[in-house]
C-alpha cells in the first residue's frame, strides 16, 4: 500500500463530497456531502502521519480533533436546519431566499 | 459780505423752483418772488461794487469747497471776485432786475407767465454762476445753462413756426461753437493741468503754460465765444433771436448771454496775451464783425434785428478792443453798451407791445405817441452812437485807440463801423418816431405804456447819459477793471483826444446826414436800393451766410445719407448680419459634432456600462451552489496553473 493509494481515495471522497454540496438541493444531503469532505482530509491527515512521519502522531491527533469538531458542527448545523425548517416547512435550499432584497 | 456772494446764484436757482411750484399762488404770478430776489442781487452787486470802488473791501477774493477728485485733480466749487467779476456782476443784476420789472407789464396776461419768469430766474443763476465762477469746469455748465435758457426763451412763443425755429437755430449754431469751446477748455487743462482760474491766471502769467497751448487753446475757445458773442461767422444766429420776447432780447441777447464769451476772453485774458496769434485772431474777427453787422443793420425794415445787428456789431468792437490789448476798453464798452442797448430794446419792446408789429415800415411818427419812450430811445441811440457826452462815447472812443495802436486798418473797420452805426440808428429812430404814420389803424391804437415798463427805461435812460461820464471820473472802471501786464497801446502819430475827436465827428456827421436823409428825403434811400440792388440784395441775405451755413447743413446732410446706406449696406448687412449668418452656420456645425461625437461618446459609456452590467447580473444567480462551483472552478484553475508550473 502506497501513500498514493491513500490520497486517490481521499481525492475521490473529497471529489464526491464537492459534487454533492454542489448538486444536491437538500439540505440534510448537503451537511453530509460536507462531512464526506472533512473525513476526505482527515485521511489525508492520518496518510502524511503514517508515511511521512511515522514515529510521530501530531497528524493522528488532528484527525481526533477535527472529528470531535465536525460532531459539533453538525449539532450547530442541524439545529439550523431543524429552525429554518419549522419556519419554511421544506429543506430545498433553493427556497431559503428570504434574506434576499 | 464778499463772504455770501455765492448765495447769489443758488437764490436765483432757488426761487426759479419756488416759481414753478407754487408761482400760482404769489403775487403777480409768481414774479414778485422773482422781482424781490433780482433787486437783492442788484442791491448786493452795487453794493460790493461802490466798496471795491472805495478800496474798502480786499480784491480778487477767492473762497472754495472741494467737490470732486480725478486722479491727482482737485475740482472745486467756489467764488473768485476780482474787478471784472463785480462790473460782470452788476450790470447781469441791474439788467435782470430791470427785465423782470418790466417784464410784468409786457407779458402781462400770457399764459405762460409763470414759466416766463421761472426761466428768467433759472438764465439769472446760470448767469451768476459764469460771472462768479473760481473754476472754469462751473463756468462751461454755466455758459450751457444759459445756452439752455436762451434756446427755451426764443422759443418761447413756439406756437409760432419761426419762433420754434430760431429758437433750434440759435441752440445748434451756438453749440457749433461750443464744441470748439470744450475743446478749447480740455487743450487749456492740460497746458495748465488745472480749472481754477485762479491758478491758470498765475501759471499763465509765470510762462509756464507753453505759447503753442495756450494760442490753441484760446483760438478754440474763442470758437466758442463766437457762437455765444455771435461773431463772424456765427453771427446768424442772433437776428433770429428776435423772436422771443423783447425783455428777453434785452436781457439775454443785448446785455448779458452774448457778453458771456467777451468775459470769457477777458477772464483768460492772460492766457489770451500769451499768444500775439490769438489775439490777432480775437482783434480781426472782432473788427471784421463789427463792420459786417453795422452793414447788415442798413437794409434791415425789422426795428428788433436793426438792434439786433447793432448788438452783433457792438460784440465785435468789444472783441476788437480786447484783441487789440485794451482790456479796460474792451470790459468798458461791455459795460456801457449792456445798458444803452438793454434800454433800446426794452424801448422797442415798448414800441411793439404798442403797436404790435416788429416792421419799421408800418410805424412812423410815434413820438407824440409814446413820448417817454422816444425820449429813452432817443438817449440810447445817441449813446450807442457814441455821441458826446452820452455812455458809448467815452467806451467807443477807448476802443478805437486801442484799435488804432494796433493798427490803422482795424482802426479804419471800426470807424466805419461806427459811422454806419450811427447811420442806421438815425435811420431806425425817423421810421420809428418821425414822419407820417404809416398805418394810421395801427398809430391810432398806439398808447403810452404803464409805468412798470417806462420806469426801467427812464432808469436805464438816465444811466445811459451818466455812465460813461462817471466811470471814468478819476478812472474809477480803470482801476477797478484792468490787467496787469496789458500790452501797453501808446500812439505815436495821433493824439488820444485827436481820436475822440475823429470819432465822434465821423458819429455826428453820420447821425445827421441819416436824420436828414430819413426825415426830409426818404425818395433818396428808395432810388439808392434800386441803383444798388445787387449790394442791398447781399445785405438782405445777410452775405449768403444763412444759404452757406445751410449748404454745409444740406452736405452734411447727404454726406449722412451715404454714411447710412454704407452703414446699411455694409456695416449691418455684410458685417454684422454676416457675423449673425456665420455663428449660424458654426452654431450647426457645433451641433452637429456635439450630437454625433460628443453625445455619442457620451451615450457609449452609458449603453457600455448597461451591457456589462446586464452581462455580469447572469453570474449573480443568487444560488450559492452556483458561487461554490466558481470558487470550486477557480481553485481548480489555480491548481493546476501552480501545478503546470
Amino acid at each position: 500500500m502506497m501513500l498514493s493509494h491513500y490520497l486517490a481515495v481521499s481525492g475521490i471522497l473529497f471529489t464526491i463530497g464537492l459534487f454533492g454540496v454542489l448538486t444536491r438541493r437538500n439540505i440534510i444531503g448537503i451537511l453530509m456531502s460536507i462531512e464526506l469532505m472533512l473525513n476526505a482530509a482527515n485521511i489525508n491527515f492520518a496518510a502524511f502521519n503514517r508515511f511521512l512521519y511515522p514515529g510521530q502522531h501530531l497528524g493522528q491527533v488532528t484527525v481526533i480533533f477535527i472529528i470531535t469538531l465536525a460532531a459539533a458542527e453538525v449539532v450547530v448545523g442541524l439545529a439550523l436546519v431543524m429552525a429554518i425548517y419549522k419556519n419554511l416547512k421544506t429543506v430545498y435550499v433553493e427556497k431559503y431566499n428570504i434574506l434576499k432584497g | 459780505m464778499l463772504e455770501y456772494v455765492f448765495i447769489l446764484p443758488l437764490l436765483s436757482f432757488a426761487v426759479a423752483g419756488v416759481i414753478f411750484a407754487v408761482g400760482k399762488w404769489l403775487p403777480i404770478k409768481g414774479a414778485s418772488a422773482g422781482i424781490a430776489v433780482a433787486a437783492w442781487g442788484f442791491i448786493q452787486a452795487a453794493m460790493l461794487f461802490v466798496k471795491a470802488v472805495r478800496g474798502s473791501i480786499a480784491l480778487p477774493y477767492e473762497a472754495s469747497i472741494p467737490w470732486f477728485s480725478v486722479g491727482a485733480h482737485q475740482l472745486s466749487l467756489g467764488v473768485y471776485v476780482d474787478g471784472l467779476t463785480l462790473a460782470m456782476l452788476l450790470v447781469v443784476t441791474t439788467v435782470s432786475l430791470l427785465v423782470q420789472i418790466y417784464s410784468t407789464g409786457y407779458m402781462h396776461g400770457d399764459p405762460r407767465f409763470k414759466r416766463y419768469y421761472a426761466y428768467l430766474s433759472i438764465f439769472t443763476g446760470s448767469m451768476l454762476c459764469v460771472t462768479l465762477t473760481s473754476s472754469m469746469l462751473v463756468f462751461f455748465m454755466g455758459w450751457e445753462l444759459v445756452g439752455v435758457c436762451s434756446y427755451l426763451l426764443i422759443g418761447f412763443w413756439f406756437e409760432k413756426q419761426s419762433a420754434a425755429y430760431a429758437g433750434k437755430k440759435a441752440f445748434i449754431t451756438t453749440k457749433l461753437g461750443d464744441l470748439g469751446f470744450l475743446l478749447g477748455l480740455l487743450t487749456l487743462f492740460y497746458a495748465a493741468g488745472t480749472f481754477e482760474i485762479s491758478a491758470i491766471m498765475e501759471k499763465a502769467q509765470n510762462g509756464l503754460i507753453p505759447v503753442a497751448l495756450a494760442g490753441l487753446a484760446g483760438i478754440l475757445m474763442f470758437l466758442g465765444a463766437a457762437g455765444k458773442s455771435a461773431q463772424f461767422p456765427l453771427f446768424i444766429w442772433l437776428p433770429d433771436a428776435m423772436e422771443g420776447p423783447s425783455p428777453v432780447s434785452a436781457l439775454i441777447h443785448a446785455a448779458t448771454m452774448v457778453a458771456a464769451g467777451v468775459y470769457m476772453v477777458a477772464r483768460l485774458y492772460s492766457v489770451y496775451t500769451l499768444s500775439p496769434i490769438a489775439m490777432d485772431v480775437v482783434a480781426w474777427t472782432g473788427a471784421i464783425t463789427a463792420f459786417m453787422a453795422a452793414s447788415l443793420a442798413l437794409t434791415c425794415f425789422d426795428l428788433k434785428r436793426v438792434l439786433a445787428f447793432s448788438t452783433v456789431s457792438q460784440l465785435g468792437y468789444m472783441m476788437l478792443a480786447l484783441g487789440a490789448g485794451g482790456f479796460t476798453a474792451g470790459m468798458f464798452h461791455l459795460t456801457t453798451h449792456a445798458y444803452f442797448k438793454a434800454l433800446l430794446f426794452l424801448a422797442a419792446g415798448s414800441v411793439i407791445h404798442a403797436v404790435h408789429t416788429n416792421d419799421m415800415r408800418e410805424m412812423g411818427a410815434l413820438r407824440h405817441k409814446m413820448p417817454i419812450t422816444y425820449v429813452t430811445f432817443l438817449l440810447g441811440t445817441l449813446a450807442l452812437c457814441g455821441i458826446p457826452p452820452f455812455a458809448g462815447f467815452f467806451s467807443k472812443d477807448e476802443v478805437l485807440v486801442a484799435a488804432l495802436s494796433r493798427s490803422p486798418f482795424l482802426f479804419a473797420l471800426g470807424a466805419m463801423a461806427a459811422a454806419m452805426t450811427a447811420f442806421y440808428m438815425a435811420r431806425a429812430l425817423v421810421m420809428t418816431f418821425h414822419g407820417k404814420p404809416k398805418d394810421a389803424h395801427k398809430h391810432d391804437h398806439a398808447h403810452e405804456n404803464p409805468l412798470v415798463m417806462t420806469i426801467p427805461l427812464m432808469f436805464l435812460g438816465i444811466v445811459s447819459v451818466i455812465s460813461g461820464w462817471a466811470l471814468t471820473r478819476h478812472e474809477i472802471f480803470e482801476h477797478l477793471v484792468n490787467f496787469e501786464g496789458a500790452l501797453p497801446f501808446e500812439l505815436h502819430h495821433v493824439s488820444h483826444s485827436t481820436v475822440a475827436l475823429v470819432s465822434s465827428l465821423v458819429a455826428v456827421f453820420s447821425m445827421v446826414f441819416g436824420l436828414w436823409l430819413y426825415k426830409s428825403r426818404p425818395d433818396i434811400p428808395a432810388l439808392l436800393r434800386e441803383k444798388f440792388s445787387p449790394i442791398v440784395n447781399m445785405l438782405e441775405k445777410r452775405y449768403w451766410l444763412d444759404a452757406f451755413f445751410l449748404k454745409i447743413v444740406a452736405w452734411a446732410d447727404s454726406l449722412s445719407v451715404v454714411l447710412f446706406s454704407v452703414d446699411f449696406n455694409f456695416l449691418d448687412q455684410i458685417a454684422i448680419d454676416g457675423w449673425g449668418w456665420l455663428t449660424i452656420k458654426l452654431g450647426k456645425i457645433q451641433g452637429w459634432i456635439d450630437t454625433y461625437i460628443v453625445d455619442a461618446a457620451v451615450d457609449a459609456f452609458g449603453t457600455i456600462t448597461l451591457y456589462s452590467g446586464r452581462a455580469a447580473r447572469l453570474a449573480q444567480t443568487g444560488i450559492i451552489q452556483n458561487y461554490l462551483l466558481f470558487v470550486a472552478v477557480a481553485v481548480s484553475i489555480f491548481a493546476a496553473i501552480a501545478f503546470a508550473g
